[in-house]
């Protein structure tokens, strides 16, 4: 049967005792410094962004034109094929785009090679065959032959000894000497390039702290740390308070 | 002694050997060194669940309730670091960047909700499982079954990602078929958690966390100090790897320091690994923030992460086993990244080929020229989190399954010794079922596990989040709230599926992206919400004995 004198009630937003009422108080305070730090540091971030082209997107767009147009000179198939050698270095590209960035790469260091196309075709051709017969890639034919076509390739695109793009070289082209650059690929490659070389960047991810880009340091390390800390001072707070009522 | 001594040296020898000839080889072959590691540490966790197992139901379902804090932390790590964390966040960060950071948060910020909103109270509250608290508080058997369907789901979904992960590195350690190293897995997860219930669950659970943690931390450890990184903290040291990555190292910079083909430590600027929301990451800034609020409300509403807070003492240890939960959690989360860092730069050649993503942690030490034994363990260490977090869904969907639907419904008569063989035949019913789904390899591991918590998100939470704070709450509200949730849940999971099978349902693209299947809860959740306190508020209110429990009980 129900008491009417005691109405046994509730809720959150709503305490009745003063004990509810700072407990409220507290998860209150916890919440949004919990949600500030979480949702209001990504906004933030969001707000402040802004695309920022690599240098060698710069140099993609510079050339373009041309390239599409099918009248770009030599140097700026150059740049062309540099610009994506950018692109097709990054470790982590989506299959579908894989071919599309091969055609347009090969396509243009053949162009580039100009009255050598032969000479890359047998030296590609021979790296092809040489990696065909082998899965081992300590094999010396093997090995000798990706290294002329990289020092080849390397060499017509005047890319220097020490960059990271080189050993990539030799993977990135396709037998493909007489082959044109379909229109199909030259659309996915604009989308491709754009998509690969702007970054959302601002102060906030330009900034270095303890060797991190900062916002990656904020959420990958410092968030979990003010985790960790928001339960620590619940726990004490609720601790003390239990202690003082002699809950404990 | 000398000769058992010296038998063990030139056994660990011999594997050393063995292991080094095949260090070499990143798939599809037999290593014996790691193979030994995890025969080993699958020996011993039967070992502890048969030195703890379970004498009858209190014990199977609750641990007996004599777990201590740090004890209860470190099952709750456990528990809680599945494949999904140990190999899966790593992945979804090799893969997506930036994006992949929304896992790492949304996974360990709902802890924070979980214990300022529930922990205690739960415990308070005194009931066994989730459907139990669900049938008690919301008065209604109805409730309680629905309740338990759905823990019942929530744990396949998660499993299936667990599986997933097992038969990965099953198949890595052993160089065998991913279905027959899915069906191993299972197996040996099925013999030790039938044996030992919960209780030898959680004595299992503190030696997985030894085994996790120290496999995952030493070879970051070494990869730090063997690529001249501050190697002391390597959630710090990691900090210029990721610069390093953004800015591309060159050839010369790096002559000095390869990966295990002989190839250079070097990179093209990949600014897209570390920069927010790259399209290349096919993560949108709405995505990312949906994920990390899904995840987080998820964490408060699975059913076998709320379970862990039945084991302990006391309300006070309820919530400081959350703290230290949090706290062994984030020793791994804080390192997660690193594998992936280092996954990049070393795996930066062509010549290595395409790497199975969710293996990635396994690679990136097998690329970096780690010790084999180290990478065995490593692998070992994954397995194992793969089991703890298997272990305890399976004791928790078997609870909803002899406990909130046999005993609580169909048979409330049942002895003691009938729950227990009900529980084991719920425990082989689901193995089965999740085994079988596994074998399908629907997505990657952490996704699927991020479904699970939408799915609880959606359901569990509501149902707990207002069931704990607002009286008014009453049956007719939690049925109009969970069948709102669930709708959500339906139309998501018939895109997702349709999708996987090539079906494309009219505006497939829209609710793929605004409801997808890994972050539905962001609108299933406040919808839920809302329609349990319309429906509530305009039906007969909560019986006065309940709202004097939660006051009396739980408030007080």
């Amino acid at each position: 049967m129900e008491n009417n004198q005691i109405d046994y009630h509730v809720s959150f937003f709503k305490p009745k005792t003063r004990r509810t009422l700072k407990n409220r108080n507290m998860v209150l305070w916890l919440v949004i410094v919990w949600a500030t730090a979480v949702f209001g540091f990504q906004i933030l971030l969001r707000v402040i962004e802004k695309p920022v082209p690599e240098p060698a997107y710069n140099t993609f767009v510079s050339v373009w034109d041309n390239v599409k147009a099918d009248n770009a000179s030599v140097e700026e198939l150059k740049d062309f094929a540099n610009s994506l050698s950018f692109v097709i270095g990054k470790v982590y590209i989506k299959e579908e785009y894989k071919p599309a960035l091969s055609n347009a790469f090969s396509w243009s260091v053949f162009e580039v090679a100009d009255d050598e196309k032969d000479e890359l075709y047998n030296v590609l051709k021979d790296f092809k065959k040489a990696q065909a017969e082998t899965d081992d890639i300590l094999n010396p034919n093997y090995i000798k032959s990706k290294k002329t076509l990289e020092d080849y390739i390397a060499q017509l695109l005047d890319i220097p000894d020490n960059d990271a793009r080189k050993p990539i070289l030799p993977f990135s082209m396709s037998l493909q000497k007489k082959d044109s650059y379909s229109a199909e690929n030259m659309e996915l490659t604009e989308e491709v390039m754009s998509m690969y070389l702007i970054h959302n960047r601002s102060v906030l991810t330009d900034t270095i702290f303890l060797g991190f880009p900062f916002h990656y340091f904020f959420t990958a390390v410092f968030l979990l740390v003010l985790f960790i800390g928001l339960c620590l001072t619940y726990c004490i707070i609720t601790d003390r308070r239990e202690a003082k009522e002699q809950l404990l | 002694m000398k000769k058992i001594l010296l038998s063990i040296i030139m056994i660990l020898a011999s594997v050393s050997v063995h292991a080094a000839a095949t260090a070499t080889e990143l798939e599809g072959s037999f290593k014996v060194g790691p193979a030994i590691i995890l025969i080993l540490i699958l020996a011993s966790f039967i070992l502890v669940g048969l030195l703890f197992r379970a004498k009858d139901t209190t014990d199977y379902y609750a641990a007996g309730r004599g777990i201590s804090r740090i004890g209860s932390g470190m099952a709750i790590a456990s528990n809680w670091m599945s494949a999904a964390s140990v190999l899966g966040m790593a992945a979804l960060m090799f893969g997506m960047g930036y994006h992949g950071l929304a896992y790492v948060v949304g996974w360990t910020g709902g802890y924070v909700l979980l214990l300022i909103l529930m922990a205690g109270q739960i415990r308070k509250y005194g009931k066994y499982t989730a459907p139990d608290f669900i049938g008690d508080r919301y008065y209604s058997q109805g409730l309680r079954v629905f309740a338990a369907i759905i823990a019942i789901f929530i744990s396949i979904s998660y499993c299936v990602g667990q599986f997933g992960g097992i038969g990965l590195m099953f198949k890595w350690i052993l160089g065998i078929d991913y279905m027959l190293a899915v069906f191993i897995g299972a197996g040996v997860i099925l013999f030790y958690t039938l044996i030992s219930g919960m209780l030898g669950v959680t004595k299992n659970m503190q030696v997985q966390y030894v085994i996790i943690a120290t496999s995952f931390l030493i070879p970051l450890f070494v990869l730090l100090f063997k690529y001249d990184y501050f190697w002391l903290i390597p959630p710090i040291g990691y900090g210029s790897v990721v610069s390093d990555i953004v800015t591309g190292v060159p050839l010369n910079d790096a002559k000095e320091l390869f990966n295990i083909y002989g190839h250079s430590f070097s990179i093209v600027a990949s600014p897209e690994f570390a920069m927010p929301w790259a399209e290349s990451s096919g993560g949108t800034f709405f995505q990312w923030m949906v994920i990390v609020f899904s995840l987080m409300i998820g964490t408060a509403g699975l059913p076998h992460v709320l379970q862990r807070f039945y084991v302990v003492p006391n309300p006070r240890d309820a919530r400081w086993s959350v703290v230290w939960g949090l706290f062994f959690i984030c020793i791994i989360y804080w390192t997660a990244p690193v594998y992936a860092a280092f996954g990049k730069m070393l795996a930066a050649h062509p010549e290595v080929g395409t790497l199975a993503v969710d293996a990635i942690v396994v690679y990136t030490a097998q690329l970096g020229n780690v010790n084999p034994l180290i990478v065995g363990l490593l692998a070992a260490g994954g397995v194992s989190a793969a089991f703890s977090t298997t272990s305890g869904l399976l004791v928790a969907g078997a609870s909803a399954f002899s406990h909130d639907l046999y005993v609580k419904v169909i048979n409330p008569e049942a002895t003691a010794k009938k729950q227990l063989l009900i529980a084991r035949l719920g425990t082989i019913l689901m193995t089965v079922i999740v085994a079988l789904i596994a074998l399908l390899e629907l997505a990657l591991i952490a996704e699927l596990v991020a479904l699970a918590f939408s799915l609880a998100g959606c359901t569990i939470f509501p149902l707990f989040l207002l069931g704990i704070w607002w009286s008014g709450s009453n049956k007719q509200g939690a049925i109009a709230g969970l069948i709102a949730g669930s709708f959500i849940t339906l139309i998501s999971l018939t895109y997702f599926i349709t999708g996987k099978l090539g079906v494309v349902l009219p505006y497939h693209d829209f609710i793929n992206y605004w409801l997808g299947a890994w972050y539905f809860a962001w609108v299933g959740a406040p919808l839920a919400i809302i329609t349990n306190i319309i429906v509530s508020k305009l039906t007969k209110p909560t019986p006065y004995e309940v709202r004097k429990f939660l006051v009396e009980n739980v408030h007080l």
